[in-house]
This record gives C-alpha cells, structure tokens and sequence, in this order.
C-alpha cells in the first residue's frame, strides 16, 4: 500500500468517526434537525476576485515587450465552515484561477523567442477540483488536539518577507515579490497536506507542544517552487535561463561562447518527500517565545540549488554558431532549521510591541562558482567545486521587527483616535565560513557573507475604513529597493466588495537583489474583491 | 416731584417686583418639582415623543434626548425584575463581609459575588464600591458572546452619518475563573487564582476578517498589565499588542475595546466618583433580537422603555493621556449592569453615547437571568454609530484550554 493510500485511509478514519458522532447524519436531509444543522452550524463563505495589471515600463534589461497588460488574475475561492461540535470541526475551501491574459502572449512568445517553447497559456490557471483547504479539527481531550487535511502551518512573526514561514511553499509564480498589499503572504502560500497536533502543557501561559508533518504529496505542482528561483513572474521564460548556464560550465572552445542549461528536476516520491518539525511555546510575562525544529528541504525557493549533471556538451554540430549545453537538476536537498522567536510588548512610553526570528541552518547547500570567469565571461565554474558547484555552509537567519500605532490626531480629525499602525522590519542573513562565489542560482547574484534587509510599513484607516491607505517599502542597503503603496475603498454601503489600487516599484542599480528577484517590472494593479 | 417721592415710588415698585420674582421662583419650582416627579409618574403606555420629551430629560442620554425632540417616539411599559442567580446571591452574603478596599483602591478578599451589596452614598469610598460590583456583577462563571443566537453570533452595523451601514459578524468566550459560584471547581480554577477573566473573541464575517482573533488576560495584581494578542490571519501570526492599544477605535466600529461592556477598563487606573442616584429608562425585556429599527438609524423602531434606578457614576482615568478623560455610567442598581454610558472628549465637548437593552435568558436549572439584547454607541462629533446585537449563553464550563494561542490559530479557517 502506497503512502498516499495510507494517508487517505488516516484521513478517512477521523471522517467516519465524525459521521457517527453527529446526530443529524442519522436524519433524514428534509428533517427539522438536518435543517437547523445546516442553518446553525455550516457557515458557507468566500470570495471573487479579480487582479489586473498593467506594467509602467513597456520591458527590462532582461526582456523586451510592448505588452504591458501583466496580469488578469480572476479567482473564486468558496469555504465551508461545519461545526459538528465543540470537538470536531470541517473546513473546506476551493480555489479556480483563470489568467487570460497568457493566451496572447504565449502566442506572441511563441513568435518572438525561437526556438524555445513558451508557457501553456494554462500556466497560472487553478482549475482542479481538488480541496485548496480541508482540514478537520478534533478534540480528543481537553488538553490535545489536532488537524489533519490539507492545510497552511506558519510558524515565525514577520511580515511581507518569510523566514520560519517556510513549512508551506510559496507559489511565486503569479504575485510579483515584496508586495504583500496586493497579494498577502496567505494568498500566495501553497497549501500541503499534512497532520498538525498541540498538546497544551500549561494553558495559563500558553505553555504547548506542537508536532508538525507534511508528507508532501502536492510537490510535483509545477508552478510551486520551481519558478521563482528562475526570477518570479517572469521565470520560467526562455530569456532568463540564458545566462545561466555558464555558471556551472565553460562554453567548449571552438564554439559559441554561449552556455545554454538543459535543468530537469527530479521530484522524490511521496514518503521520500516529508517534513517534520516540532516546536514548545511558552509565555514568561509579557514575552512570548517558542523554539523549534524543522526537517525538510527547500525551504524557500530562492534558497534552491542546482546540481551539475555530467560533463558539457555541443548543442549541435561543432562549429562557431553551436552553444554548450550543460545538464542541471534542481535538488530537493534536506535542510534543518532550528528554529526560535519571541513577541514582547513594552508598554508606555514605548508603547512597542518588538517582535523576533531566528532560524539556523546548519551545511545549508549554496551554488558557487568562479568569478570572473576563465573564459573572459562573467562566471564560470569554480575549480574547487566543478563536480557539483554545490558548497554547505552554516547560515543564521534573523529578523527583528517593531510594531507602534501611533496617534497623529491631526490627520484623523473625524477620529483622532485611530492609529497609525507603523511597522519595522530588519532581517539579516549570515554564511558563517563563507567564500567568494557563493551566490543565488535564480539571479547570478553573489550572496555576501552578511546581507540585510529592511521593511517599513504603515497603514491606517479613513472615514470609518472605507478608505485605507497601506505603503510597504523595501529597502536593502546595497543598493536595492522596493515600494508597494496602496490605497483601498471599502464601500459605506457594503461590508463585501473592496477595491485596492496598488504598485510595485522596484529599483536599484541591479534588478537583481537580495530583497527578492527583481525581475519584475514597475507595475500598477487594481484588485477587486467581493466577499460572500 | 422730589427725589424722596422717587425712591418710595421705586421702593413700592420693587416690593411688586421682589413679590412678582418670589411668584415665579416658586411657580419655577413648582415645575421643576413636578418635572422630577414626572420621573416617577411615567406609567405603563405612556408616549414619549416630541411633545412631552420633558418627561424623560435626564432619564436619557444627551443625544437620545435630542432625537425626541426631533421626533423619536416610544412607549412606556412596566419594567422587568430579575434577581442574580441564587448561587451568586449566596456567595455574596458568604463573602461580601469581609471585603474591603486596598490603598490603591484595589479589591481585598474578595472570592466571590457581589463585593460591596450596601452602597452608602455618603462614603467617600462609594465610587470606587460601586466600579467593583459593576467589575464583579453577576456575569455566569463563563459565557459565549453570541451564545444566545442560534447561530452563536453576536451581529454588529457599522453605520456612517449618511445612513451606509456595513455588517460585521462575531463571537466572544469569557472566563472568570477564580469567582465562579456554579461551575466546578469552585471558587477557583487551581492556578488562576490571580486572573480576574480571560476573553477570546473572533470576527466569523466578513470572510477576510474571519478568524481574526484578540485574547486577553486580565490580571488582579493592579500593577500587571494586561496580556493582549491579535491572530492576524492574512499574515497566520499571533502578535502581542500593547495595552495602549485599548484605546484605539476599532474601526469601522466606533468602540475601542475599553468600551466592551461600556467599561472594560482595568477598575484601578481609574478614579470613581458616585455622582448620584436617579431613575432612568432603559430595557431589560427587548422584544426583538436585533431590535427593528429603519435602516441606516440606530435607535429601536417599535421596543418599549422602561424606567430603572441607577446609579450614576463618574469615572475619571489617572493617565493623563487616556483617550477619555471623562466617563459617565448609569449603572442598574439591582443588576449592577451600565443601561447608559457617555463620554467626554479633552475639550468637555460630548463625544460618545452608549446604550444596551437586555433580554431575559434561562440558565440550564432553569433560573431566568438577564443577558445582552441590542445597544448602540453613537459618536455625536462624527455623526457615525454601531449597533450591536450581542446575547450570551452562560456557564458552558468552558475550559481554561481553549484561550490559547493554538485555538486562535484554528478556531475559523
């Protein structure tokens, strides 16, 4: 029996034993008791989405349109909420996806980038029937309890940018990076089937034990992880796979100086695929903490490596106009994070909530090659490193973050007292033992020994909320940054639509930077949303 | 005619008009006396409207006065009796003896029921007694806000000054775990014997804001701040807020969550004053739940008022910086619950304007209690107002587990 199998079974058990605890089944569908069921217990609930995007800049130094209508993003996602008692409880969510808009350009990318394929206008689309969410809940004693389905589990305390969040992927195929005012970190996380139990020690002080696992059954979804090492929306286009490859080889003398990679990814199986964690929270006064552990593999998919597959080889015949092909996998390698953070409130005059991540990976796998390369190129392989361009180091992530609301009367004459909510983010990143040409495989970037980053955000609310003003911006002090202001309208008259009008700007002297794979172009959007 | 002749003819005039003015000071009397005594003579069926409003001038609040005089209209009905449940009536004559005030105005002794049953208006101390028993007034050892729905809700409208109203969904758990006078154990949970009460509430509606969540602790010791967490579910995070965070509008609401209740303030950053006793009109037997009303209005359709005695208390916060610098409850005299509340912005211009109904609930032994009907808050200074529809089901032995971080992180979605 295969692990799937064994899963499925597990998951139907809890089901069975729900069917028999709920009265109403037993009952006929037109009974009093199966329609008050219905009406005081299952909560139906969703929403209809559309995104539309249109980029400032016609292209970029990487690629050159003159389509400027980036996204057309149109999504239903309907839930159900069952309360079949205070111990068990059923949620389940769908998610449609239609993204038009890649019907023309697949066509037009079919046209102008020969001889490599272009996307499947389908690329984006969510159209399975499959659960987005369902999960139940039970409560076999006061103390425990756990939730089997497909699920998110986020652990960790920031905002915008993830760093312990990293048990569910993250879909960075459709969402442009760093702008979580037009897609939230939960709209842009991957669901994954799995089990998730909490044994509560000491209730008083949050004091509790939770045990995480995911056997990964949903990794071979193309779309997740696989396309934002190669640069986010963009990704998986042929021009930013070109530069790539003379990372890992030379170009074979005699020939086209051009390295072309051939990247195939082996997906493990289901069983060969899980992650595992475990984490104890506890409060001591006003600071809250937890330390964890997680089993897994790429966490992030920026974090990704690949590994080099044989020798080069010629893309044809022999001659100054034939490229060399250099074979790359895209590794799932295992990863351990050991895991910490914290929430602690200072009270006046701070009035600061200071909030913390660290996460230590130890042998973390990096790509690394040689710059400048021997070849008179940019890079090329590392001599010490050539088998596999593939080095481990320790890392240690962390990130420090600073909530204030703050009052500024005189912008809020209707409401003096509605705060700004102002929001300070600081990550750092540290390879201890690092060496010259690590660098990310998604950008070419080098990766120095420390790179931070820094967020800022602050938000607030106008005319009893209808208007909400939101700006994230992004800042990395080598020379990057990003701005996602936003505006949104909540109509007086409707608690279910809101309409938000936002941008992605990014700039810099690369696109390319540590606070995410600029690749992106300088966009604005408009989203709207109505709630059911 | 002489200066002399003058002065008597003055003289004379000003006895007239010293008897005229005596006249109309007693005749003004007369009607003050007989307006105060319209208080108790407002009789079952009687309409209050435009043409009388008189008769309940300070028996309402400031704005709901104002809106009879434009024309709201409402009967007069008998009013509703309840007593607390037998249980807290007994811990109270158990305990209440040897209750008494600590220097920082903070409670001492205290196990259970109501902490100070004889007020004596005359005690410099009255104030602060009276805040106490509001703080401990009969609540269940536990309830579930919205428990009393069938569909376990508590409804809120968010109405703007043009009449737009937007709704909200939600649901409260608390837990008053070391003054419980039914639930097992008795009188306290082991444990928690310092925490006054627990709270857990979750937006259910709209659908983004399902599953937000904010669990409080409120602690004795009058030096501990309170622990606040907001469940953020875009982000799947619990943070911890501060409890300067109290104070802030919780939009589009015009409550902040010192409101919760009228008064959710922690009873020793307070000052009290007992500002007097009198009769006012409010309902312990709403017959709608929500009440009717016209849309995009806050104010009751078709509901009778009845007339209780209050106390009025007047409360003041040592911070400086607190967002109300003046506080004002009527606070039932029986069931120690606030009917009316206001408030008063840094200028004394009036600012916020609270008012509940209650409506009967039965416990599972079958005594009838009183519980939350629908009140509204009204911001008189920005025109907006929330209505808020909010019965409970009480004593559901609700366990100490449930107000955790892992509940906030499942208990919707």
């Amino acid at each position: 029996m295969s692990i799937r199998k064994i899963m499925s079974v597990l998951l139907a058990i809890p089901l069975i034993h729900l069917a028999t605890i709920l009265p109403a089944f037993g009952q006929a569908a037109e009974s009093p008791a199966w329609q008050s069921f219905l009406r005081e217990r299952v909560k139906f609930g969703g929403f209809v989405e559309n995104a539309t995007g249109l980029s400032i800049a016609a292209g970029d130094s990487q690629f050159s349109t003159s389509n400027r209508f980036i996204m057309n993003r149109f999504t239903i996602q309907p839930e159900f909420n069952v309360d079949f008692a205070e111990q068990v409880k059923f949620f389940i969510s769908w998610r449609f996806a239609k993204e038009p808009r890649y019907s023309k350009e697949a066509k037009d990318r079919k046209n102008n980038v020969p001889p490599l394929q272009p996307l499947k206008n389908t690329y984006y689309d969510e159209d399975s029937f499959k659960p987005w969410e369902m999960v139940i809940d039970v409560k076999p004693t006061d103390r425990f309890k756990f939730r089997w389905g497909r699920q998110f589990i986020s652990w960790g305390e920031t905002d915008g940018l993830r760093l312990l969040d990293v048990i569910n992927p993250q879909n960075g195929s459709f969402p442009p990076p760093l702008a979580p005012n037009l897609f939230n970190l939960d709209e842009t996380r991957v669901p994954n089937w799995g089990f998730r139990a909490f044994y509560t020690i000491a209730p008083l002080t949050n004091t509790t034990l939770e045990f995480i696992a995911m056997p990964g059954f949903d990794e071979k979804k193309k779309r997740v992880d696989e396309s934002a090492p190669l640069a986010g929306r963009w990704a998986p286009h042929p021009e930013d796979r070109l530069p790539i490859g003379r990372l890992f080889a030379d170009p074979i003398p005699g020939n086209a100086p051009v390295v072309i990679p051939l990247i195939t990814r082996v997906y493990p199986d289901a069983g060969d695929n899980w992650k595992i964690g475990a984490r104890i929270t506890h409060t001591f006064g006003q600071l809250s903490t937890g330390i964890g552990y997680i089993w897994g593999y790429n966490p992030q998919a920026a974090d990704m490596v690949v590994k080099k597959i044989g020798d080069p080889f010629l893309l044809g015949p022999p001659g100054p106009g034939t490229p060399t092909g250099v074979r790359l996998q895209l590794m799932n390698d295992r990863t351990s994070i050991y895991a910490a953070h914290f929430n602690y409130a200072l009270d006046e005059p701070w009035s600061t909530a200071i909030r913390g991540e660290f996460a230590f990976y130890p042998s973390k796998p990096y790509n690394i090659s040689k710059y400048p390369g021997s070849t008179g190129l940019k890079a090329g392989p590392h001599p010490k490193y050539s088998d596999t361009d593939i080095i481990e180091k320790n890392t240690l992530r962390y990130a420090f973050g600073f909530d204030r609301p703050t009052l500024i009367p005189f912008l809020h004459p209707d409401d003096p007292w509605r705060a700004f909510n102002l929001s300070l983010q600081i990550f750092q990143s540290i390879i201890f033992d690092h060496e010259d040409g690590i660098r990310s495989f998604a950008s070419a970037k080098k990766i120095n020994k420390v790179s931070t980053s820094i967020t800022f955000r602050i938000g607030t609310g106008y005319l009893g909320d209808t208007i909400i003003p939101d700006v994230f911006l992004a800042y990395d002090p080598q020379g990057y940054w990003s701005a996602n202001p936003a505006i949104s309208y909540v109509p007086p008259w409707s608690e279910k639509l809101r309409i938000t009008l936002t941008a992605a700007i990014y700039g810099g002297h690369n696109k390319y930077g540590s606070l995410g794979l600029f690749s992106e172009k300088d966009s604005v959007f408009l989203k709207m949303r109505y709630q059911f | 005619m002489r200066l002399f002749d003058i002065m008597k003819d003055w003289q004379r005039i000003g006895q007239r008009v010293r008897v005229l003015l005596m006249f109309v000071v007693l005749l003004s009397l007369f009607f003050i006396a007989n307006a105060n005594a319209a208080e108790v003579d407002l009789t079952p069926g009687d309409t209050i409207g435009p043409h009388n409003w008189q008769r309940v001038k300070d028996m309402v609040g400031e704005n709901m006065l104002s809106r009879i005089k434009r024309g709201y209209t409402f009967q007069i009905k008998a009013p509703t009796r309840y007593q607390p449940p037998r249980e807290y009536i007994e811990a109270t004559k158990k305990y209440s003896g040897a209750v008494k005030l600590g220097p920082k105005g903070e409670l001492l002794n205290h196990v259970a029921g109501l902490p100070f049953p004889n007020i004596d208006p005359g005690d410099p101390q009255a104030g602060q007694k009276v805040a106490w028993n509001f703080y401990w007034r009969w609540q269940g050892d536990d309830f579930k806000g919205g428990g009393g729905t069938a569909t376990g809700q508590m409804i809120r409208y968010a109405i703007e000054k043009d009449g737009a109203e937007r709704r909200a969904d939600f649901y409260s758990y608390f837990l008053f775990p070391h003054t419980r006078v039914s639930l097992d154990p008795k009188p306290a949970i082991p444990g928690y014997e310092h925490v006054d009460s627990i709270q857990l509430r979750v937006d259910s509606y709209p659908r983004d804001s399902s599953g937000a969540s904010t669990l409080e602790y409120r602690y004795s010791d009058p030096n501990r701040p309170d622990d606040l967490y907001l469940y953020i579910p875009s982000l799947r995070r619990v943070r911890r807020l501060t409890t300067t965070q109290r104070c802030q509008t919780l939009a589009p609401s015009e409550f902040n969550l010192d409101d919760i209740d009228f008064f959710r303030g922690k009873i020793t950053d307070f000052n009290y004053k007992l500002a007097g006793e009198k009769k006012v009109l409010t309902n312990y037997a709403q017959e709608h739940v929500p009440y009717n009303r016209k849309k995009g209005d806050y104010l009751p359709a078709d509901e009778k008022w009845e007339v209780h005695e209050v106390y009025v208390l007047e409360i003041t916060p040592k911070d400086p910086n607190y967002c109300y610098p003046k506080k004002v409850l009527w606070i039932d005299k029986v069931a120690w619950e606030t009917t009316w509340g206001m408030t008063w912005d840094r200028r004394g211009d009036y600012w916020k304007e609270m008012m509940l109904f209650r409506i009967p609930g039965k416990l599972d032994d079958g005594q009838v209690v009183w519980q939350q009907g629908t009140g509204y808050i009204v911001n008189v200074q920005n025109g907006r107002s929330t209505v808020i529809s909010a019965s409970r089901k009480f004593n559901m032995g609700l366990s100490p587990t449930l107000f955790t971080f892992d509940t906030m992180q499942t208990i919707n979605r």
